[in-house]
């Protein structure tokens, strides 16, 4: 909140000036992604103004020249990817192991924070962000609500599955 | 500080298993009325786990607190600008779920400008008397809960004075846990209560321990324990358990339950000094044989009994919103330095009795 505080104070507004509240869902940090959704809700419910999500695919790609494949780290030897078309995301994000990368073929331009690696590997064209991801993000957003789509609200996109084993304990046979 | 006008609080609870928002209203002449009380649970999502999943938990808490503010405003008819404070649980609990909690407190009391209360989860269990009952200060609490057991002296919004605890696992995590080794369902309290209906207490002798320590102090891991050795003793003799068997160790189980907490409580009602009344709260508060043994205690030392009704007993956000507008009202308000905190003892200055160490005490 200091920092959205600090922001806005630079830029002459207070929060009852704001439209429009876009908010990074991820994937990343399951913690980081839940205090940045709550956050965005609780503004958008006090503003009475709607916060839109965006993922880091959508924020990542914007702006750069189609088809293009986002590529970040997931940690735990994993990377989440999508890859976008002119027409779009082909498919939705997914999370793979970075040893399976090589499976995939035909791919020309790749951004996103392991771009470099990814690259070399694919024997592609690195694509450096053109903006900084908060920009991204709010400039996603804005497109997004001038669709006129009817969004849902913002909710942190984990790919990942909670950490939860079912319970071992069934209890006794019943006689 | 009196305060000489209306004042609307909205309360947010999320450290645990249940989504809760709360509006709560003080007259000029400091009248109180609770206008919305919320609760969301999410019993289903943690079935198949025999227990609360912190990562669910906290998942589906940052997806339902902003639609349950929402629906206590329009049960209070209120509309947001009404709202004259934000009160959040900030701990103890899952950290997950506290969290998003006090983010989205936080994103409200920034877009309407209004002041911010953190709130400790224990002292709105404890201060719900004063919301139902009107209870004056000092009075002994005891917060029997699937999270916490303790006694409270409590003897105004921000001074608690613990008497005693438990050292290990809560009454409703033994409840949960003796549901789980015996094959009922979840949540254990009224499972097991149920099947307890019609067994034999008396079959079974189970501990009943820490009875033969001096003070307040409680310990329930044990007594679970105990069970499972009697569960693994019959499935070894004859091949599983009989519903008679089940019921019989259920019933002996709740009456060890039973008689600790009775006995704990009688002590604390020795030490506690000028107390107006004894009040429980808590989801095992609900168990009407440990309800019924714990009023025998009060009758029986001529203290008033308080138990509140089993939808402000259990986790809820009137209670928040009741802990802080007395914290307001105190003139203790939080900006947003505001943290959230996974321990944080009522009584700071007794020493720990769980979680001890470099984190500090859990509660």
């Amino acid at each position: 909140m200091p920092l959205v505080d600090a922001l806005l104070h630079e830029a002459g507004k207070t929060a009852s000036d704001l439209d429009l509240i876009g908010v990074g869902i991820g994937p990343g940090n399951f913690t980081g992604l839940r205090i940045a959704v709550s956050t965005a809700r609780g503004l958008a419910l006090a503003l009475g103004k709607p916060a839109i999500g965006v993922t880091i695919f959508e924020a990542r790609s914007y702006g750069l020249e189609r088809p293009l494949t986002v590529i970040e780290d997931a940690r735990r030897g994993d990377v989440y990817l999508q890859q976008f078309d002119t027409d779009g995301p082909i498919a939705p994000p997914r999370l793979m192991p970075w040893d399976r990368l090589c499976d995939l073929s035909g791919i020309a331009r790749v951004t996103g924070n392991l771009r470099a690696e990814a690259a070399a590997l694919w024997h592609a064209e690195p694509v450096p962000e053109t903006v900084m991801i908060a920009e991204a993000i709010a400039r996603v957003a804005e497109e997004k609500l001038a669709s006129g789509a009817d969004l849902p609200r913002p909710a942190p996109l984990y790919i990942r599955g909670a950490d939860a084993a079912p319970a071992r304990d069934y209890g006794p046979p019943l006689l | 500080m009196a305060e000489e006008r209306h004042l609307t609080i909205l309360g947010l609870e999320s450290s645990c298993d249940d989504t809760a928002a709360a509006v709560l209203s003080r007259s000029a002449s400091g009248v109180l009325s609770l206008r919305s009380s919320v609760v969301v649970g999410q019993t289903a999502l943690h079935a198949d786990f025999g227990g609360v999943v912190p990562e669910l938990a906290a998942r589906a808490h940052a997806e339902k607190l902003d639609h349950v503010v929402e629906e206590a405003m329009t049960e209070a008819g209120i509309t947001r600008n009404e709202i004259d404070a934000i009160a959040v649980t900030a701990g103890p609990g899952l950290i997950g779920g506290v969290l998003s909690g006090v983010m989205l407190a936080k994103g409200l009391a920034y877009g309407l400008k209004k002041p911010l209360i953190g709130v400790n989860h224990l002292a709105g269990h404890a201060l719900t008397p004063r919301l139902t009952d009107g209870l004056d200060y000092p009075y002994l609490m005891l917060l029997v809960s699937g999270g916490h057991c303790q006694f409270l002296q409590v003897s105004g919004p921000q001074a608690f004075v613990r008497l005693g605890g438990t050292i290990d696992d809560a009454p409703g995590e033994a409840f949960d846990k003796v549901a789980r080794i015996m094959g009922l369902p979840q949540p254990g309290g009224p499972s097991v209560e149920k099947a307890a209906r019609s067994g034999d207490a008396t079959r079974f002798a189970l501990p009943r321990p820490l009875l033969d320590r001096e003070g307040c102090d409680m310990s329930f891991s044990g007594l679970k324990t105990a069970v499972l050795r009697q569960r693994d003793q019959l499935v070894a003799a004859q091949g599983g358990v009989t519903e008679q068997d089940r019921a019989d160790i259920c019933a002996s189980f709740q009456i060890a339950m039973r008689d600790v907490l009775a006995e704990k409580s009688r002590r604390a009602l020795a030490l506690a000094k000028g107390i107006t009344a004894f009040a429980v709260a808590g989801g095992v508060a609900a168990n009407q044989t440990l309800r019924q043994a714990l009023q025998e205690v009060a009758t029986e030392t001529d203290i008033r009994f308080v138990a509140p009704p089993l939808a402000l007993c259990t986790d809820n956000a009137a209670m928040i919103a009741m802990a802080g507008l007395e914290k307001y009202l105190a003139g203790a308000v939080d900006d947003m330095s505001l943290a959230a905190r996974p321990r944080w003892p009522l009584d700071q200055t007794a020493s720990a009795l769980l979680g001890s160490g470099k984190k500090g005490a859990k509660a």
